[in-house]
């Protein structure tokens, strides 16, 4: 076992770069075939993908470069993604497109023409474009271009979509072509040993015919072989099982050893020929097992069999003397040459033994160890009473899991069956973190086979089980079940589903904390579980970004430990992780620009920091322990998202009530200004700004007015202003009653405590998680949900917002409230305030310094607001001094400057047409003085002109794109090429 | 250690066994004709163990034999121990046509002696006797037909295949007598068997359950009723505890992967 922590002491954590590469299937490149210098530097991009002739929905996610391939992932990362060798491509133009619209027009070997448009800013997306410039070059100049003919005429996808026609009803039942066909051209594709002696499994029951017809179709509108692309369909053909004839083709291109392949032509026969005559220890254990890999199949009862694989087998052994041959590398080698030829099969074996099961065959086989350790705390984990129950009886999971995983359930389980997992195995790629592919298989396994394991005794019992079950794959799994469809569902087919619902790591382990967290929790308040399960994630998200301090494990590490499965009840959160917790939730503890350039537009999202919040952190940590529980949050949501106006006045006035003893004090009043002044900081005109400085008015001209009396009530003290005594600025000053009244005297901030502040927090619950099936590793799971959620919300929060808030400006703020849109102050009540009060009241305010500075707020108020230029720190006053008084005022009439000045002309406009004339902005400006006079880009002068057809931003679907987007793609599709 | 037969219930033993030596020395051939009695040419090999059961009826007594047939290849070497762990014996097998099975197969009973459990008994097989015997070397035939074609083969030595007829003692690489002569230093078991037609498998398995000291089994499942381990330096408490009997699995008829 020494070998497992040998291998742990040395196991890096991959850089992101590399996590990259795995998940395009990008292969490294072998040594000496690559100069490092003429490398074309990698980098990433923001874009959305459509296809030519628009057959697919447009996805938004992430282009990259990462010569010499061109990579996609849709933000999801599994709907749609691809990876294509950039010789591949013959073509890229700049579309002529609407303004501000940066695309580009690929044009792939096989004629698809894809319309990347770039959605990161102009100088990124210039860079992006000179990057791909001089990769292509590089390809250019290195000859690959030229390959890409001869190469796919290797490939079998080519003669499927050429006789696509004819080929159907030549092709013989069993999957092997008619002698005709193949005469009449010559055979140029590669294909394994099962053309020639069958392939396995009786092909009407495989449906083969049908599945090719599918598989033709599908290659015909989204490429094949080297610019094959992924769309959701292709997952879905996969994983109902690839078709014979084309399945050593997937498996490469799935794999990526296509790639391989596509490098280093004529490398297989080389390594032979240079080895020729070459022994080793590797050589002599290959021949013992030659004739003992598959013997059943027909074609390894004969020479051609036997000759291939020993080939195949030796030649890995000298690309890779160091791992050599080691027994169960023969059945899968055996298995996959039925598929694929030699060459295929050397490189596809390179990829599974150095990238897919990195260690399993390795003199330590520390990678085979490894997973078994981690499937044992898996089983642990999910499957605890079968995990005791072998204890108890001592039997350990890995004889019978250990060979399964070594020889990927070839000739554990019927071959049919088993090839069918490969696929699935190919398609899913490798995991990131969790090095297991098999993780997903094996414990749906033991959950299937639960009830049976619990009876075993020892290690034999468990054996014979799973033998039996593995015979029995191809049995119905309900054979009871009255329904006839039930009764046609195989176990295989209940395997995988199993498998795919319920135990792709990510999702189960998530959910499972997630759930016991909220088990555990002593009260929902008045939430629902979903609303609690959306605090939930807002709480993880939030403890991602900023984890808690290490005391309370953080859940990234209780994740990779396997110790997540409960969420600690002493798991809190500090200040800084409640900050982005809180921006999750409440509309105004996030600071949201929308950057517009042109069509284009991108929300910057920051998370808010102010006095306020704070505050409320403090007011939600009941137990005074400087950090929240779950249950914390969730009480304090509840103690403000259920509250109707009085409540809430009350709410927020007790929050600030800092000694808790019903009256604010002068200060404290301020900071509730404050407070308000932040809450309401982008909205739109003056309207708030005026409402919080009438607030200010009259709760010191009430303040002041009601000194004396220390209880006074709310009725009587109304009428008998006196004059009082100046006070010191932290005694009791304002009361809940008088406070309440004060408000309750402004419709705006009426509405704010009756529903606006309700309202502005938002429960949203987080889009559910589809099938995992193509998900990639754990971080990269939580990262892109976090991505695509982000998107969404900003893109359905911008929806509302938009027809409201158009403006010709680069930059708008987000209002947090967003109610009034119009310049237009609602007026005070005046009613409730008599004219004696008013005068009394003012009379009486200019005795004290403070009240003499507020009566100067309102006349600045009602002078219509002068407006400074600058906003900035325009919301730290903290202690009311004269002077701080009168920042404060230039405060209240700035807030609103960033949208009101951008939103008033455009107000009525943006209703009719939506988007914006382009205004010169510097960024975008920058276009067009480097025009390209390239072979690839045939750069031109933008049109500038104002297209205004987009008439709304409806919500997001799983393409991540707004329909105005996808609007937006579709016409590129029609767009010409620059000139 | 002899005492074997002074049994009094007629409960069946369980005996946990395991198969070591080189790859292809026909380790699960060994297995194969000693519980189903059937012999396979071009056997897949063995990856990570195999595992199968057979009952041997020893004088008024049965043994069950629980046997763990592990994978011969040098770098599953690390798994052995996962799998002797426990074993009351093992069989140690090499083939007579090689010589440096033998070694292996030596460097394997020192690696039990070392670590395994220390009353274990030990029994040295020298397979593929069928290859080295004149008389019935070219009568067997069954493996012979894909490989003869194939000269590199006679290098390799493994296989149950290589058997080209005639001049059967000069594939002889182990003499017996000079594997006898180690056995007996080394207190092991010794026969020479062929999986093949049969000849000495069953004695192993029988002389071996005459060897075990099966009382102290019975009395050490009985002694720890509860958890295993607790019975002196002998660790078999759970397995024996365990016997299960009739149970039916003794029929397996092909191990899972074997």
């Amino acid at each position: 076992m020494a070998t497992i922590s040998t291998a742990l002491r040395h196991f890096k954590e991959p850089s992101k770069e590399q996590l990259t590469h795995t998940f395009f299937s990008i292969p490294p490149a072998l040594d000496g075939t690559l100069d490092k210098s003429e490398e074309v530097e990698g980098m990433e991009i923001n874009a959305v993908l459509s296809l030519g002739e628009a057959v697919e929905d447009s996805y938004a996610g992430k282009l990259h470069i990462m010569s010499p391939f061109l990579a996609f992932a849709s933000l999801d990362r599994k709907s749609v993604r691809f990876t294509i060798p950039l010789s591949t491509i013959r073509r890229v133009e700049r579309l002529n497109a609407r303004a501000g619209i940066y695309a580009l027009s690929l044009l792939t070997w096989h004629g698809m023409k894809l319309v990347v448009q770039l959605t990161s800013l102009r100088p990124t997306a210039d860079l992006f474009c000179s990057l791909l410039k001089d990769a292509l070059k590089l390809e250019l100049q290195r000859g690959q271009m030229k390959l890409v003919k001869s190469f796919v005429k290797t490939c079998y996808s080519e003669v499927l979509v050429s006789n696509s026609s004819s080929a159907p009803e030549n092709e013989r039942e069993d999957g092997s072509l008619d002698d005709q066909i193949p005469n009449s051209e010559e055979i140029t594709y590669h294909g394994g040993l099962g053309l020639k002696f069958k392939f396995p499994g009786d092909p009407k029951k495989l449906r083969e015919t049908s599945k090719i017809k599918l598989w033709t179709t599908y290659l015909k509108t989204h490429g094949r072989n080297l610019t094959l692309l992924r769309y959701p369909q292709y997952t879905r053909l996969v994983q109902v099982g690839l078709p014979n004839r084309l399945r050593g083709e997937m498996w490469e291109v799935l794999s990526g050893s296509i790639y391989l392949r596509f490098a280093n032509p004529g490398y297989y026969e080389r390594l032979l020929e240079e080895h020729k005559g070459t022994t080793s220890t590797s050589t002599e254990d290959i021949e013992k097992d030659l004739h003992r890999s598959l013997p059943e199949y027909a074609g390894y009862q004969s020479e051609v069999g036997i000759n291939s694989l020993r080939r195949v087998l030796q030649a890995y052994s000298f690309k890779n003397p160091e791992l050599g041959y080691c027994q169960a590398m023969n059945i899968l080698a055996a298995a996959i040459l039925i598929y694929m030829s030699e060459e295929q099969a050397f490189w596809l074996l390179e990829i599974l033994c150095d990238r897919l099961l990195p260690g399993y065959y390795a003199p330590s086989m520390h990678g085979t160890m490894l997973d078994q350790r981690v499937f044992e705390s898996l089983v642990q984990r999910c499957l605890p009473m079968i995990h005791e129950h072998f204890q108890e009886v001592d039997v350990q999971l890995s004889v019978a899991s250990l060979p399964w995983f070594l020889s990927l359930y070839i000739n554990s389980m019927p071959m049919v069956f088993a090839l069918r997992i490969v696929d699935c195995f190919f398609c899913m790629g490798p995991k990131v973190l969790f090095q297991s592919h098999h993780s997903t298989l094996f414990p749906a396994i033991l959950k299937i086979n639960g009830e049976k394991l619990l009876q075993i005794q020892d290690d034999g019992g468990f054996l014979n089980l799973m033998r039996d079950y593995f015979a029995s794959l191809g049995e119905s799994a309900h054979p009871d079940s009255p329904d006839p469809r039930a009764r046609a569902i195989t176990n295989f087919q209940e395997l995988l589903l199993v498998s795919f619902r319920e135990f792709s790591i990510i999702h189960s382990i998530e959910s499972f904390a997630k759930r016991s967290a909220i088990r555990n929790l002593r009260t929902f308040g008045r939430f629902t579980k979903e609303q609690v399960g959306f605090v939930y994630d807002a709480l993880y998200k939030a403890m991602c970004l900023v984890p808690p301090p290490p005391t309370s494990a953080p859940p990234p590490t209780l994740f990779t430990t396997g110790d997540g499965s409960e969420e600690k009840p002493e798991t809190r959160i500090e200040l800084k992780t409640f900050r982005h917790l809180l921006s999750e939730v409440a509309t105004w503890a996030r600071d949201e620009k929308i950057v517009m350039n042109g069509f284009q537009q991108r929300i910057d999202r920051e998370v808010a920091e102010h006095e306020f919040i704070d505050r409320l952190f403090y007011f939600w940590d009941v137990g005074c322990r400087g950090a929240l529980s779950f249950q914390d949050i969730v009480l304090g949501l509840d103690g403000v998202m259920f509250n109707d106006l009085m409540e809430n006045i009350e709410w927020f006035f007790n929050l600030h009530d800092k000694n808790k003893d019903g009256y604010l004090t002068k200060d404290e009043v301020l900071v509730l200004s404050e407070s308000l002044l932040f809450i309401f900081r982008f909205e739109v005109g003056d309207a708030y700004l005026g409402a919080v400085s009438r607030f200010m008015t009259n709760a010191f001209e009430y303040g002041d007015a009601l000194l004396p009396r220390p209880e006074p009530k709310e009725g009587e003290d109304g009428e008998r202003a006196s004059s009082p005594p100046p006070i010191e600025s932290n005694q009791p000053y304002l009361n809940l009653a008088t406070f309440r009244m004060v408000v309750l005297a402004d419709e705006i901030l009426e509405s704010f405590f009756e529903t606006d502040l309700r309202n502005s927090f938002k429960l949203v619950p987080l889009p559910e998680m589809e099938l995992p099936i193509s998900s990639t590793g754990l971080l990269g799971d939580i990262w892109s949900s976090i991505a695509t959620d982000t998107n969404k919300k900003m893109f359905n929060m911008f929806t509302d917002e938009i027809g409201k808030t158009i403006g010709r400006h680069q930059v708008i703020h987000r209002p947090s409230i967003g109610r009034y849109t119009t310049l237009e102050e609602p007026k005070a009540r005046e009613s409730l305030l008599t004219p004696s009060m008013r005068k009394s009241a003012s009379k009486s305010s200019l005795k004290s310094s403070a009240a003499a500075s507020t009566s100067t707020v309102s006349t600045a108020v009602g002078d219509a607001a002068p407006r400074p230029a600058s906003s900035a720190s325009s919301l730290t006053v903290n202690v009311p001094s004269p002077a701080q008084l009168a920042s404060a005022k230039s405060a209240l009439g700035s807030v609103p400057e960033s949208g009101s000045l951008s939103a008033m002309p455009m107000m009525k406009a943006a209703r009719d047409a939506a988007l914006m004339e382009r205004t010169p902005f510097a960024i975008d400006n920058a276009q067009d003085g480097d025009e390209d006079e390239d072979d690839f880009f045939d750069d031109d002068e933008e049109d500038d002109q104002v297209l205004d057809e987009v008439d709304a931003f409806l919500e997001a679907h799983d393409s991540g794109l707004t329909e105005a987007d996808k609007k937006v793609a579709q016409d590129l599709l029609k767009a010409e090429p620059v000139k | 250690m002899a005492e074997q037969a002074s049994a009094s219930n007629d409960k069946s033993v369980q005996v946990k066994l395991v198969l070591l030596g080189e790859a292809a020395v026909g380790k699960s051939s060994v297995v194969l004709r000693f519980v189903n009695n059937e012999f396979q040419a071009n056997k897949e090999p063995t990856i990570g163990a195999a595992f199968l059961t057979q009952k041997c009826r020893l004088e008024d007594r049965i043994l069950r034999y629980e046997i763990w047939d592990t994978a011969g290849q040098e770098r599953f070497h690390s798994l052995a121990p996962m799998y002797y762990r426990n074993a009351q014996a093992a069989v140690v097998v090499y083939d007579v046509t090689k010589a440096s099975s033998l070694e292996k197969a030596k460097s394997w009973v020192k690696e039990l002696q070392r670590q395994a459990n220390p009353n274990i008994v030990i029994a040295l097989a020298g397979n593929k006797v069928d290859l080295v015997q004149p008389s019935e070397s070219s009568s067997g035939g069954t493996s012979v037909d894909e490989s003869e074609d194939e000269a590199d083969d006679a290098t390799a030595t493994g296989g149950e295949a290589p058997a080209p007829s005639g001049e059967g003692e000069s594939l002889r690489q182990v003499p017996r007598e000079e594997a006898q002569a180690y056995a007996t230093e080394a207190g092991l078991l010794f026969f020479e068997t062929s999986a093949k037609t049969g000849e000495g498998i069953v004695d192993i398995f029988t002389e071996i359950a005459k060897k075990i000291p099966i009382e102290h089994i019975l009395a050490s499942a009985r002694g720890n009723a509860g958890r295993p381990g607790l019975a002196g330096n002998r660790a078999e408490g759970a397995q024996s505890q365990n016997v299960n009997l009739d149970q039916n699995a003794t029929k397996a008829k092909d191990a899972c992967n074997c």
